[in-house]
């Protein structure tokens, strides 16, 4: 059962009311899928929806259309998901963008990793709450010295393995990280992601990964989805996207790239798209094996 | 040039001996000691009270009605003959009991109520706001009157009942506030997505945040309890004259001004203010702790 589906957002929608006659469409008619054991990448500039889509797949937002269906539940009827709220919560876990809100000041390491059994009484694998805690440190890469320290006397790098450390406790299936390395120093965004990487190897979870640093979507990520102003515009498997890309506001990002040599960026001439309005219509069309992109007219195929 | 080199080492040359002198501080120092001294005394003296009172607090010696303060009764003995010194003690529990136990009532009330309103959709939490303003403009006494004529015999609960349930209006707008700003906060989002429920995010994630802007006020709460129960007592609308408390020894005052017998009102009078002054003094040396803590944040 390699391809079968674990998460399918169909025709997710959510708008913000601003007031009475003004709404933001933060999600517009977006549908993707993600397969068991893979990464999916969700890039785009801030603004585009990315992190209003992740928290609509959590549930933390109640989408105002669409469905979005888990393991085949539909998470957004309120009546399946009391049915197997249970499953969803301790299957699905979420890894915040800034590690220091993400994590309660006023609570020790340990409490903190040990939050997810305890709210949901699970009986943790390697006996006691404790071990497990010390387990799921040396897992992430960190002493279990740390286990007694509160948030604030880690760096952001700690705290945010100690927030992936408190999604792994529950074994999750489907991991969703709303930006896990946007608030890191590039050394330790290198660390984080090959961290997720090799956790992704050894636990087999679906990854839903939300950046807006492209290289790294393009080193970690199976597939990618391009969003842009709340419009899902490409999706396709990492390498034909990134090296195939077919819808203008796509090219545009990996032109914006910079190349690691001082010479050859500073030669290179990057286009202005700044004020460049990209089209966010038409319908998602199949141009080669499962790269999706939006174009306007004809049909799929 | 000049004059910009030296302005540049005026303000590198900011010496750091402020937080080495505060390193030195001894632990007495910025505390309330005697407050708390004194706090501690009485809490003890009242708790074993049965070793300490020389006669039977509530025994009535009409041998000797209003005697000055002398070797047998240390503060002499009130209109009725019973002894000041015992009663004192004895009267003290059932204050700081009312103290405490409608404290507690009304911080219940407060925590539940500010949550609640913290967490709702805008519409319920300005209506539960709006609500709160309307108890918060009726007269503090009036109601008490209200809710005890309509509780019937009044006792110790029923009087800790009331004033809490008519204390806790402030300290629920505080948590409210609190809790509004906290409640978007990541990781109590994070701790929704795993399941954890209204009151276990409430106990773990929003009080341990909220617990030191309400201190203060609910030191101050204890102190307004006690005023607020000999208050009552000595409009004679409280306790009933044969349950010790201050408020009921201060309600014989007016007999006592007749018969010049000053010690009858300034015993437990002085007791009262002294208990008074050290919960404020406590109380705000808590603020100034809980700000020094948001200061270093």
């Amino acid at each position: 059962m390699e391809h079968e589906i674990l998460l399918d957002v169909r025709h997710l929608t959510h708008i913000f009311p601003l007031s009475r006659k003004t709404a933001v469409k933060a999600v517009d008619d977006v549908s993707f899928q993600i397969r068991r054991g893979e990464i999916f990448g969700l890039v785009g500039e801030s603004g585009s929806g990315k992190s209003t889509a992740a928290r609509c797949v959590m549930n933390i937002y109640q989408p105002y259309a669409g469905q979005i269906y888990y393991k085949g539940i539909d998470t957004c009827d309120r009546g399946q998901f009391r049915k197997n709220k249970k499953m969803l919560q301790t299957t699905r876990q979420m890894i915040f963008q800034d590690s220091g809100s993400s994590l309660n000041q006023k609570m020790k390491v340990r409490d903190i990793i040990e939050e997810p059994m305890r709210v949901q009484k699970i009986r943790p694998l390697r006996g006691s709450y404790e071990e497990e805690a010390r387990f799921q440190m040396k897992y992430v890469g960190l002493d279990p010295e740390y286990l007694k320290k509160y948030p604030g006397e880690l760096s952001g790098g700690q705290r945010q393995r100690v927030a992936i450390a408190r999604a792994l406790t529950m074994e999750p299936e489907l991991l969703v990280a709303d930006e896990p390395i946007a608030s890191l120093d590039a050394s330790i965004q290198a660390q984080i992601v090959n961290l997720f990487r090799h956790l992704q190897k050894e636990h087999g979870f679906s990854f839903l990964f939300i950046a807006h640093d492209l290289d790294m979507v393009e080193f970690l990520c199976d597939r990618v989805g391009v969003m842009y102003h709340g419009k899902l515009v490409e999706t396709g498997p990492a390498r034909a996207v990134f090296e195939n890309p077919l819808h203008p506001y796509t090219k545009a990002l990996i032109a914006a790239i910079p190349i690691p040599d001082p010479r050859r960026e500073r030669a290179r001439a990057v286009p202005d798209f700044s004020n460049t309005e990209f089209s966010r219509t038409g319908t998602l069309r199949e141009v080669e094996k499962d790269h999706f992109v939006l174009m306007e007219g004809g049909d799929a195929g | 040039m000049t004059e910009k080199t030296q302005l540049f080492q005026f303000a590198g040359e900011r010496p750091a001996e402020k937080t080495e002198a505060e390193k030195k501080k001894k632990w007495y120092q910025d505390r309330p000691v005697a407050a708390e001294l004194f706090l501690g005394l009485l809490v003890l003296s009242c708790l074993f009270c049965g070793q300490i009172m020389t006669k039977d607090p509530s025994y009535m010696d009409l041998k000797n009605c209003s005697v000055m303060p002398c070797r047998e009764f240390l503060f002499g003995t009130d209109t009725m003959g019973r002894d000041i010194f015992s009663m004192i003690w004895y009267g003290g529990r059932i204050s700081l009991a009312i103290g405490l136990l409608s404290t507690l009532i009304s911080t219940v009330i407060a925590v539940l109520f500010g949550a609640v309103s913290g967490c709702a959709p805008a519409w319920l939490d300005a209506l539960l706001m709006r609500l709160t303003e309307i108890f918060l403009s009726v007269p503090n006494l009036l109601l008490v009157i209200f809710l005890l004529a309509a509780a019937g015999k009044s006792n110790v609960i029923t009087i800790s009942a009331v004033i809490g349930m008519t204390s806790w209006t402030s300290i629920a707008k505080v948590v409210r506030t609190e809790v509004r700003q906290i409640r978007n906060s990541e990781y109590v989002i994070a701790s929704r997505c795993m399941g954890g429920s209204f009151f276990y995010i409430l106990w773990h994630h929003l009080a341990p945040n909220f617990f030191s802007s309400i201190m203060f006020m609910v030191v101050m709460n204890i102190r307004s309890a006690i005023v607020a129960e000999s208050t009552l007592s000595f409009m004679g609308i409280g306790l009933p004259l044969e349950v010790i408390s201050w408020g009921s020894m201060l309600s014989l005052s007016e007999k006592a001004l007749m018969t010049k017998a000053w010690w009858i009102i300034m015993i437990p009078g002085v007791f009262l203010i002294v208990t008074l002054l050290s919960f404020t003094s406590i109380g705000n040396y808590l603020r100034k702790q809980a700000n020094r803590k948001q200061r270093n944040l």
